[in-house]
């Protein structure tokens, strides 16, 4: 069985090499401005290109951030062993064009590449679909759909429907002008409800201009430090945090995974997702602070980098950017011992404004304290923990929804992950 | 190389062609009976879902009409007194009556059910009477068995228009800090076909509430793709209102969620994020007057029973690029005389005018097309597509999905794409929408 399918990646490989062979086909096609691939490339390792990181030879300006991500299929590994199947994107940043199709095949991430930017970034994202190399009777192109996107157009929106999608062995290239901080989120589109359920999700958040203040600037009072963050351009140092962490709830039904991987009818209508995760990955896995092993199936690709372990010293200020792309149901997060506070939803600061609609800046914070949030599928919150007072410590984060907290019939699994105080 | 083809010019006669057929069917005010005195009829009928299923369905028709889904939609004015009569026509034994959340409400007539006076038979007249007291958007349902009634059909919505509303001074609240110029009803229902099955089959005490399981899920008591069809269409004779919100660049279009079933839906608009402005018909705000409490959001919790007013407004501000295009073919001007950034007509964000698309467009063979995509990335344009593509977006407008982010709601029965869904469209400043 393994053999056989190798053989068929080895014969799909080719194939996609003799179309990017051929001029008036497709092909794999980066853009990024200025780009020199004989000396460029992704130098310190994040994943992107910056050209503020010297990461682009000749950049438009020195805002310009550019990615390229391949969409595919490949396995993960769920926190009770089941290898599953999934749909994925993953990251090429940087890889010649006619190593992306090679590479690409077989190494869907889950969750997605995540997407890392600053406030006034201009991104190019590069997406090549590589095919579903488990599934050749596919042929399904694929899009990124920057979720909460402000004032989008419908050609970079990525909803196939309304857009244009990337067919197999092709290259389509997003430009964004990053203008607002906040938490988003990015999934491919096409086929929703399948392409979604299958692992197509990512994290992906902007960080605001605030950050880049100059040392000592005074924001009504708070003075801010060179180095200091901050969750949003909140003019007061309010979200300050020491350190942040993404973290995206999702779940799957195994069963539609299997359904996929073995050609049969999709099971929408029953749809009922028994493995809950945080970043991809069932507790205890949500702790394991370092890639999972790589899938046998995958050839040697290691497909889950996300953990969810969060670290910290009492008195630190932990940002959660908190994102749901599940598709079935919501879900609660509770942190019962180290208390919330609520800043932001939907990538804007909470806070009131002033009626008179002279700015932001005058309104009344409305950040709220609790120690639980709930959120649907495509809505994200900002969480600030404050740990002052906390004893150094293992501390939990985790689905009220206790049923969830199962990796499919493993029980003490599944949505949770821990705070660990020194 | 990008091909970028010129517009052709045929296009035009048969835009301004399709655009009149399409301009009887746009309305940028929400459908329903207006008025202070109303009688309702509940009744049966079947409604029909895109997975070619037919659904019996108890519903309040409006008067002597067939049953609708959902209720009529009653549009009427802030401190008017407002009546509605009831009578019952559904199969005998079921007794029915309608409950007003957030209205103070007397009722007369008929027979005291368990929360409010019910209509037992065609002969049983009960009436209802309330203040509309507060603007804003409501619902309203069955107060009988609502556990099998509601999902049988039997709800509707309320706009309560504020003091001082006209066509030309469109608020949602009196205050001009609630002004809109477009509006549409989201009224979020999800079903289980199978209660109704059984209710046909007259298995009605077969029901079983702990083994409900929604399959198919609608906005405004139609499934997509219907929802985008015409209002009234005779093809869906018991299915009377659409969902087919249309704004211009720079305008501001008023959300007013209802949220009528049992689950939550976490109702996602693409395009750019909403300011929540009320919930339940009230205002989020410290004055009374102003939304100074309001949320943005791009992603609306919907929970059952409760509604949602929010204002959407999109310009292509800071695309980074002249949404119009550029060079030849795209000529325009971007006047900004009052100092805002944007075009004083056309809403334009001056700025990038003049900017070119960053990016080049992969080859036409490389790309896959959805029917509301005109072909081009500019606004008002089009370009050819290749035979059978495209061809749902005859003004070159920017469509965005509107839906449920709980993904498995975008499926009628097992089948994708469908379910709680609909495309918002920005329409070319040129466009007038009503």
């Amino acid at each position: 069985m393994k053999t056989k399918r190798y053989r068929l990646l080895t014969l799909l490989t080719a194939s996609f090499l003799f179309l990017g062979a051929s001029a008036s086909w497709g092909a794999v096609s980066f853009q990024c401005p200025g780009y020199d691939p004989g000396v460029d490339g992704d130098h310190n390792g994040d994943g992107m290109l910056r050209a503020d990181d010297g990461e682009i030879s000749n950049p438009l300006g020195s805002n310009q951030v550019c990615m390229h991500l391949t969409g595919g299929d490949g396995f993960v590994t769920m926190a009770d062993g089941k290898e599953t199947y999934i749909f994925g994107f993953s990251n090429v940043t940087g890889l010649p064009d006619d190593q992306v199709l090679s590479e690409g095949i077989l190494a869907a991430a889950f969750p997605a590449p995540p997407i890392l930017l600053r406030q006034g970034d201009e991104f190019y994202l590069s997406l090549t679909n590589v095919g579903m190399m488990m599934r050749p009777d596919l042929f399904d192109p694929h899009t990124v759909h920057w979720h909460g996107f402000p004032n989008a157009s419908s050609v970079f929106d990525g909803v196939p429907d309304a857009s244009i999608s990337i067919k197999m062995g092709s290259t389509l290239t997003y430009y964004y002008n990053v203008v607002e901080p906040g938490t988003f989120m990015y999934h491919c589109h096409v086929e929703a409800a399948e392409h979604m359920q299958m692992g197509m999700l990512g994290n992906l958040y902007v960080e605001p201009d605030q950050n880049l203040l100059a040392d000592g600037t005074s924001l009504n009072g708070f003075i801010h430090q060179t180095g200091f963050k901050y969750a949003y351009n909140d003019g007061d140092g309010s979200t300050y945090f020491d350190s942040d962490y993404p973290l995206q709830i999702g779940s799957f039904d195994g069963a539609f995974h299997d359904a996929s991987i073995s050609v049969q009818p999709l099971p929408f209508a029953n749809m009922n997702d028994n493995y809950a995760m945080l970043n991809g990955r069932g507790y205890p896995d949500t702790i394991e602070n370092n890639p999972l092993p790589a899938p046998v199936e995958n050839g040697g690709k290691v497909s889950q980098f996300e953990d969810s372990l969060i670290e910290g010293t009492a008195g630190d200020k932990i940002l959660l950017r908190i994102s749901n792309l599940n598709v079935t149901r919501f879900y609660t997060l509770a942190s019962p011992s180290i208390p919330m506070t609520v800043v932001g939803k939907d990538t804007k600061l909470l806070r009131s404004t002033d009626p008179d609609g002279a700015g932001p800046l005058l309104g009344e914070n409305l950040y709220y304290n609790t120690n639980s949030v709930n959120l649907g599928g495509g809505e994200a919150v900002d969480v600030i923990l404050d740990t002052t007072g906390i004893a150094p410590g293992t501390y939990f984060l985790y689905t009220t929804n206790l049923n969830y907290l199962s990796n499919d019939k493993e029980d003490f699994g599944g949505m949770m992950t821990e705070i660990h105080i020194n | 190389m990008n091909r970028i083809n010129r517009k052709q010019g045929i296009l035009i006669p048969l835009v301004i062609m399709l655009l009149m057929l399409f301009a009887a069917q746009a309305q940028a005010i929400i459908d329903g009976v207006t008025g202070t005195t109303f009688h309702f009829t509940a009744k049966e009928g079947h409604i029909s879902t895109p997975d070619g299923n037919s659904i019996l369905m108890w519903g309040y028709a409006n008067g002597n009409n067939v049953m609708q889904y959902p209720g009529p939609t009653l549009i009427v004015d802030q401190n008017d007194v407002i009546t509605i009569t009831l009578t019952n026509e559904l199969p005998l034994g079921n007794a029915v009556s309608i409950l007003f959340p957030g209205q103070d409400v007397a009722a007369s007539g008929g027979s005291q059910g368990l929360l409010t006076r019910e209509s037992n038979s065609p002969a049983d007249t009960v009436t209802y009477t309330f203040t509309a007291s507060h603007p804003g958007t409501y619902v309203y349902h069955s107060g009988t068995q609502p556990d099998l009634q509601i999902e049988m059909g039997l709800v509707g919505a309320i706009v309560v228009r504020p003091a001082g509303y006209t066509d030309l001074n469109r608020t949602a609240y009196g205050s001009s800090s609630t002004a809109y110029d477009y509006e549409y009803l989201f009224l979020l229902t999800d079903m289980d076909p199978i209660i109704h099955e059984l209710v046909e089959f007259g298995q009605q005490d077969e029901v079983d509430n702990a083994k409900r399981a929604p399959v198919i899920w609608m906005i405004n008591g139609r499934a997509a793709p219907d929802t985008l069809a015409p209002a009234y269409t005779p093809l869906l004779p018991h299915q009377p209102y659409n969902c087919l919100p249309r704004m211009n660049p720079g305008g501001k279009l008023l959300m007013r969620i209802v949220s009528a079933g049992r689950d939550l839906h976490p109702f996602h608009h693409h395009g750019n994020n909403s300011t929540v402005i009320a919930k339940d018909g009230r205002l989020l705000s410290t004055n009374g007057v102003d939304p100074d409490l309001a949320t943005s959001e791009f992603t609306i919790q919907a929970i059952p029973e409760e509604t949602v007013d929010a204002i959407f407004e999109w310009t292509g501000e800071k695309l980074g690029w002249d949404m119009y295009g550029t060079g030849v073919g795209y000529e325009h001007d971007c006047v900004d005389g009052n100092g805002d950034d944007f075009d004083d007509v056309t809403h334009e964000y001056c700025p990038d005018h003049g900017k070119p698309l960053p990016v080049v467009l992969p080859e036409k063979q490389d790309l896959g097309f959805g029917g509301w995509w005109g072909g081009s990335p500019y606004m008002g344009s089009a370009e050819a597509l290749p035979p059978g593509e495209g061809g749902l977006n005859i003004n070159g407008g920017y469509f965005f999905m509107w839906h449920s982010h709980t993904e498995k709601e975008l499926t009628n029965f097992d089948i994708f794409p469908g379910g709680m869904m609909t495309m918002m469209v920005v329409e070319p400043p040129h466009i007038i929408i009503p």
